[in-house]
């Protein structure tokens, strides 16, 4: 019981925030890092046309991982994201065609992404079904779905008012630029100045303390997947506009790139340590990624090599700076 | 290319002619890979509607997770047991599957080998497209449309896959014909559009001038022409696979051409071999089809629902393989 007193709401907070500072600036500093270098590898990088491109393209994946790290914070998993935003983007694009009303798809499509969410939660909390089961299994029975709705079609060609979601430009900024800075503002505020945030990260530290110092575990739990949910119902809209059309296999190359984003972005697989900011950071170096190694045209042969190494030796300068600083 | 679709529209009378006069009622299996990539869904199209026309029944056997090894194994099992009078077969994986491929031989039953030809196991078959000269013809087409000169980017698919080795292979002789052209940037996107659509915003930012984009599919292809579009900026693209997608963007002029690997007629010519040789009528062994470049002159056969869309006839069909 003496984990208690040190998770208690309140009490915490100022610890955290200040342990999670620190460890965001190794992380900005690991992004950093990478940017220097491919400045100096490339003319073409550090332009302010190429720093907008790569922030829409991280602003995509952030999306995706966002609320996905939510759930990570409370020690759970959400595999079932990336088949989240292919159905729902695949049930949105049909009802935009259909209705001819983007407003009527965008809210489908947020709607059933948070159905699916609250589903994952409801599997987790009431049914006691591991987080890790019950959204794998989810994932499969929304691929199912989605490959049997769209049966190898493509639907395509949306408005191009909804498509200024994904590929406009306000005031010299593109559109999802903003939404990330919307988002990245209200997650944070949630994770870190709610006190729904604060027992997100309590349960993620120790669940049954949580439980004993009063904390609805299963309310909150419910939030995070619906949140979660919700996020991938955001960015399948986000996409749809952005590619201007959807399949079913749309979101299957997104899961997995997602939880690195989270992981990456300094949260624990084992919860309560972690940002929303932090995962911004994470997306933001797979983005840079790929874009450096676009670039420079690093040969297909050698860019898995390339991604992997990048990934862990971010990580690793992250964890020795921090043993050095301690 | 003009003789092949007017092939395509002549195909519903001369199949019906053979049709009527058979009595039938066979059974085939038709195995593809996936359920998500649209090229199979054209080959089950074209197995159903020459099937439909010769009287047999179609059983299709798709696994669900896309190109798994273990489920068509496991499908290969249950369709012994069911036994139908003939398979039609697309191996998830062309060395891995050979166990069984050579299971069902095991079982008697008589088997044709369609779009990715099978390193063993005994067919009385093989109908196919080649991805190579698929590349090429697609390459050529947008290089002549650019008057043999220009800056160009090849958008490869997934690494290492048989498809995308043969089609880059293509792309990159027909620069190797035209020296006034120069390859500014060969990257991979996984077969994947929002991949396709990322690579060329980048690339975009490397390189002021890009005239052509020479996409290993059509997926990619479109992700590219949505990338340029967002940058408003203008250059002449092309895809291979002839889906339905492509075709509309070829006919809004979006998009230069794209490479047809002829999923239809391979669906169509698969069934009616794996039929005739029921039937004891003669067949052919192998017919690689040539490529067909899909352009905004030839693709009114292409702009309708596939399910209208009519099979060759034999006599057509058996010839289309190209002369080597």
């Amino acid at each position: 019981m003496t984990d208690t007193t040190k998770i208690l709401p309140g009490g915490a907070r100022r610890l955290h925030i200040s342990a999670d500072v620190l460890q965001l600036s190794y992380r900005l500093l690991a992004a950093l890092l990478i940017c220097v270098l491919l400045s100096l590898l490339t003319d073409s990088f550090l332009s302010l046309n190429n720093i907008l491109n790569v922030l829409r393209q991280a602003s995509l994946m952030f999306f995706v991982a966002a609320g996905l790290t939510l759930v990570v914070l409370t020690a759970g998993l959400d595999l079932s994201i990336g088949a989240n935003v292919g159905l729902t983007a695949c049930l949105a694009g049909t009802v935009i065609h259909v209705t001819g009303s983007p407003t009527l798809g965008v809210l489908v499509g947020i709607g059933v992404g948070a159905a699916i969410g609250l589903a994952n939660g409801i599997m987790v909390t009431a049914l006691r079904i591991p987080s890790f089961i019950a959204t794998y299994g989810m994932l499969w029975i929304l691929q199912g779905v989605a490959y049997w709705y769209m049966a190898g079609e493509t639907i395509h060609g949306f408005p191009p008012g909804f498509r200024q979601l994904g590929s406009g430009y306000f005031l010299g900024l593109p559109i999802p630029v903003y939404l990330l800075v919307i988002f990245l503002a209200i997650g944070t505020v949630l994770a870190q100045r709610t006190t729904w945030g604060q027992e997100i990260y309590a349960i993620g530290a120790n669940p049954v303390a949580a439980r004993l110092s009063g904390i609805p575990v299963a309310a909150r739990l419910l939030l995070v997947y619906t949140v979660s949910g919700t996020m991938a119902g955001l960015a399948s809209i986000i996409f749809l506009a952005r590619l201007n059309s959807a399949e079913a296999d749309i979101g299957e190359s997104l899961t997995l790139p997602a939880i690195a984003s989270v992981l990456i972005g300094g949260t624990s697989l084992f919860g309560g340590v972690g940002t929303v900011f932090g995962t911004f950071i994470g997306a933001l170096i797979l983005t840079l990624v790929l874009n450096g190694m676009n670039l420079l045209q690093i040969s297909a042969s050698w860019q898995p090599l390339v991604t992997g190494a990048i990934v862990i030796l971010a990580v690793w300068l992250d964890r020795m700076t921090r043993r050095r600083a301690f | 290319m003009k003789i092949l679709t007017s092939m395509l529209a002549l195909g519903v009378a001369g199949i019906a002619s053979i049709s009527a006069a058979r009595a039938d009622g066979e059974t085939i299996a038709v195995f593809t890979k996936n359920q998500t990539n649209p090229y199979f869904q054209t080959v089950r199209v074209g197995a159903d509607v020459a099937a439909k026309s010769l009287n047999a029944k179609i059983l299709h056997y798709i696994p669900t997770k896309p190109d798994s090894i273990p489920e068509q194994l496991s499908q290969i099992e249950d369709v012994i047991v069911k036994k139908p009078s003939a398979i039609v077969f697309i191996p998830v994986d062309y060395k891995a599957m050979v166990p069984g491929a050579e299971k069902i031989n095991g079982a008697g039953i008589p088997m044709v080998n369609v779009t990715d030809r099978s390193a063993g196991g005994k067919f009385s078959a093989f109908v196919g497209a080649d991805d190579y000269s698929l590349g090429l013809e697609t390459a050529r087409y947008l290089l002549k449309s650019l008057g043999g000169k220009g800056k160009i980017v090849i958008i490869e698919g997934v690494k290492g896959s048989l498809t995308n080795v043969d089609r880059v292979r293509g792309f990159n002789d027909a620069l190797k014909e035209n020296p006034g052209t120069k390859l500014v940037a060969s990257q991979p996107a996984n077969y994947q559009r929002l991949a396709a659509l990322q690579v060329m915003e980048n690339l975009m930012q490397s390189n002021a001038e890009i005239d052509g984009v020479l996409a290993a599919n059509d997926a990619m292809a479109v992700g590219a022409i949505e990338a340029l579009d967002g940058a408003n900026r203008k250059a002449l693209v092309v895809g291979i696979n002839g889906t339905k997608e492509a075709v509309d963007a070829i006919k809004s002029g979006k998009m230069l051409a794209s490479g047809d690997y002829n999923g239809f007629v391979q669906g169509c010519l698969g069934t009616m071999i794996a039929i005739r040789e029921l039937r004891k009528e003669p067949i052919v062994a192998e017919i690689v089809l040539a490529p067909t470049v899909i352009t905004k002159d030839n693709y009114k056969p292409y702009d309708v629902a596939l399910e209208t869309r009519a099979c060759p006839t034999w006599e057509e069909g058996s010839k289309m393989g190209m002369k080597r």
